[in-house]
């Protein structure tokens, strides 16, 4: 892949990304709050988004979106991922939902 | 109690709606509203078509340190605290809307939420009354419920450290088998 596809594949990524989550922080606002692992600032902020604004963020070429593990949970997921391992999702969710949402820097 | 504004009235009527739905008792109704006892066995008849059941609310703090019950009960107490920090929402819709993401999480899991609603707010309430905490885990750090003051300083949750015959209920072995069955059958 070079370098150009590489930023047209970046790009699309962004703009799924910031288009799933306005739809989600639209359709559902505390749930999205949840799922997107972001306050309530945030929410309101990525809601309000005009598409052209949405546009314009997308069009980067750096990611967005980020990883959401620290190393203890990514560690646990990898050590066991062949394993048939009891409740796995209901374990991360346990992990993910104690971690502090992304919030707006001050 | 005495509803005076006609809205606030209809906006309990909707989320006692939404509680009757997700099968709450009518005492937990009765806390939460100001509606009166033969409004809301109306409302509830209504909504279910049967009359409410009878008979006290669970009101163990045991349950939830058993095993099923105590990953579950942890899983409802890390959204419900999520979503108390980070939704700006007062605290019945964010009881019930932490309700239902958890039974979604269980979900995906294949599995059926063990937590009812009324338990769910019979646990809050245990947590108001700090009857009950969470503690971290030592091995993954996940939070988990637990007696208020229980000793826990090296403290493993159950699905780091499960029980031998965790999860394997009379119920699931037959479904496993089943499952096992079927693709010996489709192998063939």
């Amino acid at each position: 892949m070079n370098t150009a596809q590489l930023h047209q594949e970046i790009q699309e990524a962004n703009l799924s990304y910031m288009l799933l989550a306005r739809q989600m922080i639209q359709d559902d606002e505390a749930g999205a709050i949840f799922r997107l692992g972001i306050n309530q600032e945030m929410a309101d902020l990525i809601g309000g988004l005009s598409p052209a604004q949405l546009l314009k963020m997308a069009a980067s070429n750096m990611l967005l979106c980020r990883f959401r593990f620290d190393e203890r949970l990514l560690l646990n997921m990898i050590t066991d991922y062949n394993e048939d391992r009891l409740m796995a999702h209901t374990h991360s969710a346990i992990l993910m939902a104690k971690r502090p949402a992304e919030a707006l820097a001050a | 109690m005495r509803n005076k504004s006609v809205v606030t009235e209809a906006y309990q009527i909707q989320f006692s709606i939404e509680l009757i739905k997700l099968g709450a008792r009518l005492q937990l109704l009765q806390e939460e509203t100001a509606l009166s006892r033969e409004r809301l066995i109306r409302l509830y008849k209504e909504v279910r078509g049967k009359s409410p059941s009878k008979g006290m609310l669970p009101y163990s703090t045991d349950w939830f340190i058993s095993w099923a019950p105590n990953i579950h009960s942890s899983l409802f107490m890390n959204i419900y605290k999520f979503m108390q920090e980070n939704v700006g929402k007062n605290a019945i819709e964010t009881f019930i809307k932490s309700y239902q993401l958890y039974t979604e999480q269980v979900q995906i899991d294949g599995e059926k939420p063990v937590l009812s609603i009324t338990r769910a707010w019979v646990l809050l309430r245990f947590f108001n009354a700090k009857m009950m905490q969470v503690t971290e885990c030592k091995e993954c750090g996940g939070e988990f419920v637990i007696h208020a003051n229980e000793l826990c300083k090296h403290y493993l949750c159950g699905i780091c450290h499960a029980p031998s015959r965790a999860g394997k209920s009379k119920k699931n072995i037959v479904a496993a088998a089943a499952t096992h069955d079927m693709g010996l059958a489709m192998a063939h």
